[in-house]
């Protein structure tokens, strides 16, 4: 596997977004419509069907490729709010549609089938098994992995499935098994899931206490900062808890992935796409973003090594971590 | 969902000592009402030239946002009802029921509004302060963010044949903003410092009360377990 | 509410999800053979591998006593899959199961199952009729309800009449898997050389928030609530809707008088109110909780009436 076919996949999560990510050079960008088919279904985020439309226009001509997320699972009862976005994408010429749910990923086969299909994370699709089902009954395209495995099972996983790899290479960390987390909704009642979120701005409180501020989801405290600490989103899994008679960050620390370093190792895996994630981050990170990582890319396919580039202050508590990738992350 | 409460901020930002600052200090007898004209102008020029704004707004037609800058002697509100959307300036927010705030320097709001700094990283170094209902204040970023705002091109597009020369008087006064704001934090710094460190000793008083206060909740709760 | 109108209701005894030790699993399954009124009973690894071979060896006689105090014998596969020996275990588990049902908690295990009759696990997300549908095309027979679902999205579910549907109905809620474990991390552990530290805590490792409160449990890999699902009142419109079986999570307490409460609110013997006091008695450390079901958050405790329109 050789660096010249991989593709830098860029979040757009708004117009601006979407021109910052392709002229900082993005090989794709993935967007979402403004409802709760997708599962960054932030307040006054997305796209409205026009503004895809305007945003497909200026990306092919570019020569970037769209793709539409449809990652959430539907809601019984209402199936046709999910068709209908899967049906706006093809007729927009979008250049692939990212779905988790298998009864949709039924209805795309068969009412679409020339539209390319990728794989959700999602859909935690985590071993060749669970690819070549989807592969064989919906004919995917693509799988994005979930971001649980280490670099020497991607690799097994791309020697095994006759499917295109995409990975995580840099954003948000998730430390559960995408799609198969609930503790949003335990928390708040409102889920990636269900409703295309997690921890939700709803939900959001800071209080002061004295010199110090306190973040809250859903009535539970989440964090505390000190006078001139940064503060960050409580996000419910970034969190400080208490266990065991200590208090740490029990499940993650508030920190960014960042595979930069790792990018040779993740091609010579046999990985065709490197994710950003971030659709709900400002088109500044998003610009900041995709040019560093272009320019990794690049030098890679010089034969270089990857510049060292410093996404410090933009990335979640100032720090960077390589998750899962490396074992000993379990 | 949230309630939304009709709260004042609880404490006011420290404002950077900018040349923002000094021009504020200046502008502080002007009644705010004698400022209106000029956001009824940026308002429309949002209207016109970024209609998504609002339209990413529709969802919070009761919303009423306050804005602080800082370093400046007056807030504004922004109402953005779709039929109706209002930006009025205020004194302050005494008479005003807000259900959203946010807070920071005159400066960061601008950068902010043109996608120049990333939103979060201001927010978690705390420049920027957000309060009440969250949800609302971020549909404001994401949908300002989203528009791709250039200040200078919404001035040219205002202003017609006023706009090169203000551009290039913008871009003159901005690099001339830069040398006097390095400057000024040199000396804010020394003024500043001594001020903080009183502070520190109450501060720390608290976290050790607080400390207290969850340790005796918790060995009640696990004596009530036991009997 | 009429008991003899409707069909009747079972119960299904989860799998254990915690990591007992083995010869203690083995004598709760023994008692739940020979007393628990349950018509289903879940065997298998389900959290985390690392502790599948201490419990495979006691599994052939625990069927055995389970098939011959009259109940139905299920084996569940792993849910989050990902290493070599896991996918050969699950593969292994569904080319010969012995005889039993298998319950896919994954994809890839209801893809290996395919053609035969099977249970559809809580682990596997079936949200909407299109997935259930599907699956039941390649051989559900049962669905067990992912815990969030609210009581609306059931209905519709079991008004597809495609396959049983099983609601979860007492014990922690399973939230979330993960590759990390939680439980070693606590201990500044990592999972390869985590000393089985998840065995410490039979009903899983609260975890508070900063400010003392209650909020999550921690199993090994898995996090789940603190607080204790506790469906009562619920089950009444929740058969009117065409749901017939409820699972317990089995926890360590006396499991068989659990399933007695239950079992008497279904043949309408026992009040919702009296068997909520027994259950307080019976697991005196739980905070309950219902939100789910009510469409609310999980944590709540909803008290008024489920009405499903």
């Amino acid at each position: 596997m050789t660096a010249e076919n991989v593709e830098l996949v860029c979040p757009a999560g708004t117009p601006a977004a979407l021109k910052a990510a392709v002229d900082a050079g993005a090989d794709c960008v993935y967007v979402g419509f403004r409802d709760e088919t997708n599962a960054r279904n932030f307040p006054g985020l997305n796209f409205s069907r026009p503004e895809l439309a305007d945003g497909i226009a200026y990306a092919h001509e570019r020569g970037t490729k769209v793709l539409v997320a449809i990652n959430t699972f539907p809601r019984a009862g209402k199936p046709e709010i999910w068709h209908q976005a899967v049906d706006d994408a093809a007729r927009l010429k979008a250049d692939a549609v990212i779905v988790a749910d298998v009864g949709l990923c039924a209805y795309a086969a068969k009412t679409h089938p020339d539209l390319r299909l990728h794989l959700s994370v999602q859909a935690s699709a985590s071993s060749p098994e669970a690819i070549r089902f989807y592969h064989q009954a919906f004919n995917i395209q693509r799988a994005v992995l979930p971001r649980v495995l280490t670099v020497p099972e991607i690799a097994a996983l791309a020697a095994d499935v006759p499917v295109e790899m995409e990975v995580f290479v840099f954003g948000g960390l998730g430390v559960m098994a995408e799609g198969r987390c609930a503790l949003s909704s335990y928390a708040t009642g409102l889920s990636p899931n269900m409703n295309g979120v997690c921890s939700p701005a709803s939900h959001v409180r800071y209080v002061e206490r004295g010199e110090k501020v306190v973040s809250e989801l859903g009535g539970f405290t989440i964090n505390t900062f000190g006078a001139g600490e940064p503060a960050g989103y409580p996000t419910l899994c970034k969190g400080r808890f208490e266990a065991n008679g200590k208090l740490s960050y029990l499940f993650e620390e508030p920190t960014s992935l960042n595979t930069l370093a790792m990018l040779p190792e993740l091609i010579k895996a046999g990985v065709t796409g490197f994710k950003i994630e971030g659709r709900q981050r400002g088109r500044a990170y998003v610009g900041a973003v995709v040019k560093a990582f272009r320019q990794a890319v690049d030098a890679i396919r010089r034969g270089e090594a990857p510049p060292d580039i410093d996404l410090d202050n933009i990335t979640e508590g100032g720090r960077q971590t390589a998750g899962a990738y490396e074992r000993s992350w379990r | 969902m949230q309630n939304p409460r009709a709260a004042q901020p609880s404490r006011p930002v420290d404002p950077p000592f900018s040349p923002v600052l000094l021009a504020g200090i200046a502008l502080a007898p002007v009644p705010p009402r004698l400022l209106q004209p000029l956001f009824d102008a940026i308002l429309s020029v949002v209207r016109r030239r970024h209609p998504g704004i609002l339209e990413r707004l529709a969802d919070y037609p009761d919303s009423v946002v306050g804005i602080d800058p800082v370093d400046l002697p007056f807030v504004l509100v922004l109402e953005p009802h779709p039929q109706m959307p209002t930006l009025t300036v205020h004194r302050d927010f005494s008479d005003v029921a807000a259900t959203a705030f946010i807070r920071g320097p005159l400066e960061m709001l601008f950068a902010l509004s043109e996608g120049r700094i990333d939103g979060d990283a201001a927010f978690f170094s705390r420049q920027l302060v957000i309060e009440g209902d969250t949800e609302v204040v971020l549909a404001l970023r994401n949908a300002i963010d989203g528009a791709g705002i250039n200040l200078e091109d919404d001035f040219a597009a205002t202003l017609g044949p006023l706009a090169r020369p203000l551009r290039h008087f913008a871009s003159v006064g901005g690099r001339l903003f830069n040398l006097l704001s390095r400057d000024m934090d040199m000396v804010r710094r020394s003024l500043i410092g001594t001020a903080l460190r009183g502070t520190d000793a109450q501060s720390s008083r608290i976290s050790e009360l607080e400390t207290e206060l969850a340790s005796i909740r918790r060995t009640l709760r696990n004596r009530e377990h036991r009997a | 509410m009429n008991a003899s109108v409707l069909p009747p209701a079972k119960l299904t005894l989860g799998p254990v999800l915690f990591n007992w030790k083995p010869e203690a699993w083995r004598d709760f399954m023994f008692r739940i053979a020979d007393e628990a009124p349950v018509d289903t009973v879940h065997l298998g690894e389900v959290v985390c591998s690392k502790r599948a071979p201490f419990f495979d060896k006691y599994i052939p006689e625990v069927a055995e006593r389970l098939a011959a105090g009259g109940k139905e014998v299920v084996l569940s596969t792993l849910a989050l899959v990902m290493t070599e020996r896991e996918r050969d275990g699950v593969r292994d588990l569904t080319a010969d199961s012995g005889g039993f049902m298998v319950e896919a908690n994954d994809i890839a295990a209801a893809a290996a199952l395919n053609g035969r009759p099977h249970v559809v696990g809580p682990f596997v997300n079936v949200y909407n009729e299109g997935t259930l549908a599907y699956l039941a095309g390649m051989g559900a027979v049962r669905v067990s309800m992912p815990a969030e679902l609210p009581a609306a999205t059931i209905a519709i579910l079991a008004a597809q009449n495609l396959v049983e549907i099983e609601v979860q109905a007492f014990g922690r809620i399973p939230l979330a898997i993960s590759a990390r474990c939680y439980h070693a991390r606590s201990r500044n552990l990592h999972k390869d050389g985590c000393q089985y530290v998840c065995a410490e805590d039979p009903d899983g490792m609260p975890v508070d928030t900063m400010d003392g409160k209650p909020f999550l449990t921690v199993n090994g890999t898995q996090t789940m609530s603190y607080h204790y699902l506790a469906l009562l009142a619920e089950l009444a419109e929740l058969r009117r809707v065409g749901v017939n079986r409820f699972r317990l999570w089995p926890h360590h307490c006396d499991m068989v008088a659990v399933a007695r409460s239950f079992r008497e609110v279904l043949d309408g013997t026992l009040s919702p109110d009296a068997a909520s006091t027994r259950l307080a008695d019976l697991a005196p450390d739980a905070e309950f909780a219902n939100g789910y079901i009510h469409g609310r958050e999980g944590h709540r405790l909803v008290e008024d009436d489920l009405a499903i329109l």
